[in-house]
C-alpha cells in the first residue's frame, strides 16, 4: 500500500487531474523527495505511527499526499512543532521536512536547537538556493553571483554567502547521521532514497536526530528547463556544497520516555501536601499588633534568611486558621545584595500584600533599618541584629518599640551562623508576642520535616532570640 | 532452479504527466521522448514511451516526481486502464474513524492547605489538570513556574523542556496541544509579544495550550516588577488574524490554581489556547493555597495528531487557501468567540448589589480595592467592588445590570487604562451608551495601586461632589 492518498482529497477537493497530481511546478525536486520519503515510511512499516511536520514553502501542501497524521507549522518553526510533537508522543515518528527559507534563515535558531537536542526526529532539508512560494527571491543558500527577484545583481558579499547547513549540522554534538544529496540524475537519487530511509530507520530505532540535504531543482525560479536544471545543480550547486555523509554515528538506541504517571499518591507528594492537620495553638487573633491585619516587613542581605524567616511566619499563620502572604523581593538584587520580604497575616483575608507601612520590622542590618525604620508605623515594633547594627538611625518615631538582638552573635556561637534568621524569629515572638512560641516551633519543624537532624539547632536558635529579648540582651 | 520473475515496465496516463522530461534523460536505452502535441487536459506535453526497448530497469519511475505519473504497469488487471477511480483507488485514505478517550476524575483525599507561592501554585494547579507537558523559557517574575515544573515532571513521568526562546517554546506546545496532550508555558510580559506569533497559529488551528503570564513593568524591556500591561496585547492583540482567546485574571495564590485548573478546561472545551494574566505579585506571593478534591487523568481527543493508526487521518493547519473557505472558517471561529462570551464571562462582585460608587480592579488591585470598599462602607459610603475574572470575555451582562444604581465608577490599575479601554469597549458593544462618570487610579513602572490611593480617590470625588 502507498504512503500516498489513494486520492488527494486536500488538493483542490480532489476534483479533476489535481485529485492525483502534485501542486508542484513541472521538474520540481520536492516530489521526487516526496516518493522517496513515502517509500521509506512504506518500507519501515510505520505509516501509523508517523508524524509529518509541514513547513512554510512551497511543501506547505505536503500534508495533501501523506497519508500520515499531519501538522503544517508557522514559517521556520516546523523542528520545533515536530520536538513538540515528539516528546509528547514518544513513540511516533515525527518528520520536520522543510525548505531552505524556512530552514536555513527565518528557523534557523529552532533548526539549531531541535539538531543539538538530539532526540530522535527526522529533518529533510530541501535546499534548492531560492525562494519558491514567494516568488524567486534570494535564498540563504543562494550561491554567490546567483540572480534572485532580490539580489538582481547577483548575490554578492552584501549579502552573506550560502550557509552550509548539512556540514553546520554535522558540526553539532546532537546528531547521530548527516547526510547531504542531490537528484540530478539515476546514481544521486538512489543515494538520496537511501539517505531518507537511512535517516528515518535512525528515529525508529531511537538512535537519534537525523539531517538530509537534499539539493533540488527549482526550474520555475532558476528560469531554466528542468533539464538545465538538473545541470545547474550538479555544475553550479554541488562545488558549493560537496554531497555525501557528513556525519554517522555509531550510537545505540537510546529513546525511550516514560508514559505520564497519574497516581494521586505521586500527585499529592510532588506537590508537598498533606493530610495531616497542623496542630493550634492560638486562642485569638493577635489584636494586639493590628485588629485585623498585622504588616510585617523582614529586610537583610542575601543569605540573611530573611526569605525563610518570612516564609515560616506565613506558614504558621496560616496554621493557625489565619490568613497571610509573603512577597519577596525578587531579581537580580536578590542573589547576594539586599533581601526584603514583605509578610501580611490577617484575622480573614490579607487585602494589601505590600508592606510599606509595616506594624513590624525585622531589620538584619543597619541599611535596612535606616531604610525601612521611619516606615513603621506609630505604635510599631522593630527587631534589629544588635551584632551588626550598633547605633538606632534617627528619623523613627518616637512611638516606635525598638529592640535590639544579637542574631549573629548568637547564631556563630551555636556553631552555625545561617540561623540567625531563627534567633529573630526567637526575639520577634519575645519582643511582639505574635503568636505563641510553640506556633512558629511548629512551623520550623514542618520545614525541616525532611531534614530532622537540624531540628535541635534550631530550638535552640529560637530559644536563644526569645531569651535575648527577655534578659535584654544586646 | 530460481524463478525468474519478470520486472514491470512503466506506465503512464498522460494527464498525470507534467511533461519536466526528467525520465528522458533517467532512461539509458532512449525509449522516453516528449509527445508532439499538448494534452488537451493538462496544457502541458506528455512523455510517450516505447516499451519495445525498455529492459524494465525502473530508473524512469525514480526519477519522475509526480506521486501517479511514471509507476509500475499494474499485472493481472482486468479493468479498463484509463480509470483513475479503478487505477489510483476511490478512496482518500485507508485510516480509521478517530476514537475519543475522556478524561478520567480521579477523587483526592482531603489535604491541609499548601503555603505557597503564585507561580508554584499555577504550576501544581496544572499537574492536576493533567499537564504533564511544559515548555518554558525562564523569565522573571514567572521562572518558578518553570523550575517547579523542571523539578516535579521527572518524579510523574512528564517532561519540561527548556525551549531555546519564546518563539521556540509556543511551537513545541504547537506541536504537544496538537497532538491532543494538556501543555502550558511560564511567561512575562516581554516573552508574552514574542510568543504571539504562535498564538494566532494555535487559535487557527485550534490547538489547546495554557499561557500564564506573569506581567512586569514595560515597554521594552521595562523592569520585573507588577504592572497589568497586557490587557491589550490578550484582548486585542493576540498576533495576526481575527482572533480571541479567553483570559483569565487570578487575585490570590488559590486562584492562581484554580484558575490555571479551569484555563485547562477551558482550552479544551473550545479547542483554542487560554491566557492566565497576574501582576508580577501574583507570581511571587506566597499565600495559603487548598488543593481540590480531584485531579485529571487527560483522556485523546478525537482530532489530535496523535501518532498512530486512530489518529491517522488527521490535520492540525491554519491555512485555508480559497477565501470562500477561509470566510467560512473565520464564521466559525468567531461563533466560538460567542460562545465563549455567551458561557465564560465570570467576574466577582463585592457590595456591589447597592454600589453608588463602583471600584474596577482586577488581580493584586483588587485586594486592595475590596481592602477600600470595606473602609468606604464603614465610613457610611455606598462603595462596592466589580472584579472580573474573565477580561476576555468581559462580563458585560454583569456589569450592565448593576451599572443603574451605580454613580461613579473607579478603576484601579496597573497600566494606562487598558482595563478601562476594556470596559468601555464592552459597555459600547452591549449598547450601554449612559454611563456613570468614570474615573480611575492607576500606576505603572512597577508599583501597584494602594488601598490607601483608592480610599483617597474617593473621598476626594465625595468632597467634590458635596462642594
Amino acid at each position: 500500500m502507498s504512503v500516498f492518498y489513494d486520492k488527494f482529497q486536500r488538493h483542490s477537493e480532489g476534483v479533476g487531474l489535481k485529485g492525483n497530481s502534485t501542486h508542484y511546478c513541472p521538474g520540481c525536486g520536492h516530489g521526487l523527495a516526496h516518493k522517496y520519503l513515502a517509500e521509506a515510511i512504506a518500507e519501515l512499516g510505520i505509516q501509523d505511527n508517523t508524524v509529518l511536520v509541514s513547513p512554510v514553502g512551497c511543501s506547505v501542501f505536503a500534508y495533501y499526499y501523506f497519508d500520515v497524521g499531519n501538522t503544517q507549522a508557522a514559517h521556520g518553526r516546523a523542528a520545533a512543532v515536530a520536538l513538540g510533537h515528539k516528546l509528547s508522543n514518544p513513540e511516533a515518528n515525527v518528520i520536520s521536512y522543510q525548505g531552505d527559507g524556512d530552514l536555513a534563515s527565518i528557523g534557523l535558531a529552532e533548526t539549531v536547537s531541535a539538531a543539538q537536542l538530539g532526540a530522535p526526529i527526522t529533518v529533510i532539508f530541501i535546499n534548492n538556493a531560492i525562494y519558491g512560494m514567494t516568488g524567486g527571491q534570494m535564498a540563504p543558500t543562494s550561491l554567490m553571483g546567483q540572480s534572485t527577484a532580490t539580489s538582481p545583481d547577483g548575490r554578492s558579499m552584501f549579502n552573506g554567502q550560502p550557509m552550509r547547513m548539512a556540514e553546520l549540522i554535522a558540526g553539532l554534538d546532537g546528531p547521530v547521521y548527516v547526510e547531504r544529496v542531490a537528484l540530478f540524475d539515476a546514481k544521486n537519487r538512489r543515494l538520496a532514497k537511501k539517505a531518507i530511509k537511512k535517516a528515518v530507520q535512525c528515529q525508529v530505532e531511537g538512535r537519534g536526530y537525523a539531517f538530509i540535504e537534499v539539493l533540488a531543482e527549482c526550474p520555475t525560479h532558476l528560469k531554466l528547463s528542468p533539464e538545465e536544471t538538473e545541470k545547474w545543480v550538479k555544475e553550479q550547486m554541488v562545488p558549493v556544497f560537496p554531497l555525501g555523509v557528513k556525519k554517522d554515528l555509531a550510537v545505540d538506541p537510546w529513546w525511550k520516555r516514560p508514559s505520564p504517571d497519574f497516581e494521586p499518591a505521586h500527585m499529592l507528594k510532588a506537590a508537598g501536601a498533606s493530610s495531616d492537620a497542623a496542630s493550634r495553638y492560638c486562642e485569638a487573633f493577635p489584636t494586639h499588633l493590628n485588629p485585623l491585619d498585622i504588616s510585617l516587613k523582614l529586610a537583610g542581605s542575601g543569605g540573611d534568611g530573611a526569605q525563610t524567616a518570612a516564609m515560616l511566619i506565613a506558614r504558621a499563620a496560616i496554621n493557625e486558621g489565619f490568613d497571610a502572604t509573603h512577597i519577596p523581593s525578587y531579581g537580580p538584587e536578590s542573589r547576594g545584595g539586599t533581601s526584603y520580604a514583605d509578610v501580611h497575616v490577617a484575622k480573614d483575608e490579607v487585602l494589601n500584600p505590600a508592606s510599606p507601612h509595616p506594624d513590624v520590622l525585622i531589620a538584619f542590618n543597619a541599611p535596612s533599618l535606616a531604610k525601612f525604620g521611619p516606615t513603621v508605623v506609630k505604635g510599631g515594633t522593630i527587631v534589629y541584629d544588635s551584632s551588626i547594627v550598633k547605633d538606632v538611625p534617627e528619623g523613627i518615631d518616637p512611638s516606635v518599640k525598638v529592640v535590639g538582638a544579637p542574631f549573629t552573635e548568637i547564631a556563630v556561637d551555636l556553631g552555625k551562623a545561617v540561623v540567625k534568621n531563627i534567633v529573630a524569629l526567637g526575639a520577634l515572638q519575645a519582643a511582639t508576642g505574635l503568636f505563641p512560641k510553640e506556633t512558629i516551633l511548629a512551623a520550623v519543624r514542618q520545614a525541616l520535616k525532611d531534614k530532622c537532624a537540624l531540628i535541635p539547632l534550631n530550638e535552640e536558635a529560637f530559644a536563644w532570640g526569645v531569651k535575648a529579648v527577655e534578659e535584654g540582651r544586646k | 532452479m530460481a524463478q525468474l520473475k519478470e520486472r514491470p515496465k512503466p506506465f503512464l496516463l498522460p494527464d498525470y504527466c507534467k511533461g519536466c522530461g526528467r525520465c528522458i534523460s533517467a532512461c539509458a536505452k532512449g525509449c522516453i521522448t516528449f509527445d508532439k502535441e499538448i494534452d488537451a487536459a493538462t496544457g502541458y506535453v506528455p512523455v510517450v514511451i516505447d516499451l519495445e526497448t525498455c529492459n524494465a530497469c525502473g530508473l524512469c519511475m525514480d526519477a519522475c516526481p509526480e506521486p501517479y505519473g511514471l509507476r509500475e504497469t499494474p499485472v493481472d488487471v482486468d479493468f479498463e486502464l484509463q480509470d483513475p477511480a479503478k487505477l489510483f483507488g476511490g478512496k482518500t485514505t485507508s485510516a480509521p474513524e478517530p476514537v475519543e478517550i475522556p478524561n478520567t476524575l480521579i477523587p483526592l483525599p482531603r489535604t491541609e492547605p499548601l503555603v505557597i507561592k503564585g507561580n508554584y501554585a499555577s504550576a501544581i494547579g496544572a499537574l492536576l489538570a493533567g499537564c504533564r507537558h511544559v515548555f518554558g523559557y525562564p523569565i522573571t517574575p514567572s521562572t518558578e513556574g518553570a523550575e517547579l515544573m523542571a523539578k516535579l515532571l521527572p518524579k510523574l513521568d512528564g517532561t519540561f523542556l527548556q525551549a531555546v526562546s519564546e518563539v521556540a517554546a509556543v511551537n513545541h506546545m504547537y506541536g504537544s496541544g496538537g497532538a491532543g496532550y494538556p501543555c502550558m508555558t511560564f511567561t512575562s510580559s516581554p516573552g508574552f509579544s514574542l510568543m504571539l506569533e504562535g498564538v494566532s497559529y494555535m487559535i487557527g488551528a485550534e490547538v489547546p495550550g495554557v499561557f500564564v503570564n506573569i506581567m512586569r513593568g514595560g515597554p521594552g524591556l521595562g523592569n520585573i516588577a507588577p504592572e497589568q500591561s497586557d490587557v491589550k496585547l490578550a484582548c486585542r492583540g493576540l498576533g495576526h488574524g481575527n482572533t480571541h482567546a479567553i483570559t483569565l485574571m487570578p487575585s490570590t495564590p488559590q486562584e492562581m490554581l484554580d484558575l490555571t485548573m479551569l484555563a485547562f478546561e477551558l482550552t479544551f472545551k473550545y479547542r483554542s489556547p487560554v491566557i492566565l494574566l497576574g501582576d508580577g505579585y501574583l507570581g511571587q506571593m506566597t499565600g495559603k493555597v487548598m488543593l481540590p478534591d480531584a485531579m485529571i487523568k487527560p483522556g485523546i481527543p478525537k482530532w489530535a495528531v496523535n501518532g498512530d493508526a486512530n489518529h491517522r487521518g488527521n490535520l492540525i493547519s491554519s491555512i485555508y487557501l480559497s477565501e470562500h473557505d477561509l470566510e467560512q472558517h473565520n464564521i466559525y471561529l468567531n461563533d466560538k468567540y460567542r460562545q465563549m462570551a455567551e458561557n465564560e464571562s465570570r467576574c466577582e462582585t463585592f457590595m456591589a448589589d447597592d454600589a453608588e460608587i463602583l471600584i474596577i480592579a482586577t488581580n493584586t488591585p483588587a485586594r486592595a480595592s475590596k481592602g477600600a470598599v470595606q473602609d468606604l462602607r464603614q465610613q457610611g459610603v455606598k462603595a462596592g467592588l466589580f472584579r472580573p475574572i474573565t477580561v476576555w470575555p468581559f462580563p458585560v451582562k454583569q456589569l450592565a445590570a448593576i451599572l443603574p444604581h451605580v454613580k461613579q465608577m473607579v478603576v484601579v490599575e496597573a497600566s494606562n487604562g487598558q482595563l478601562e479601554d476594556e470596559i468601555r469597549l464592552a459597555l459600547s458593544n452591549a449598547g450601554v451608551t449612559t454611563l456613570p462618570a468614570i474615573t480611575n487610579v492607576r500606576h505603572f513602572g512597577g508599583m501597584l495601586p494602594q488601598q490607601t490611593e483608592v480610599l483617597a480617590h474617593v473621598k476626594a470625588i465625595l468632597a467634590k461632589e458635596a462642594r
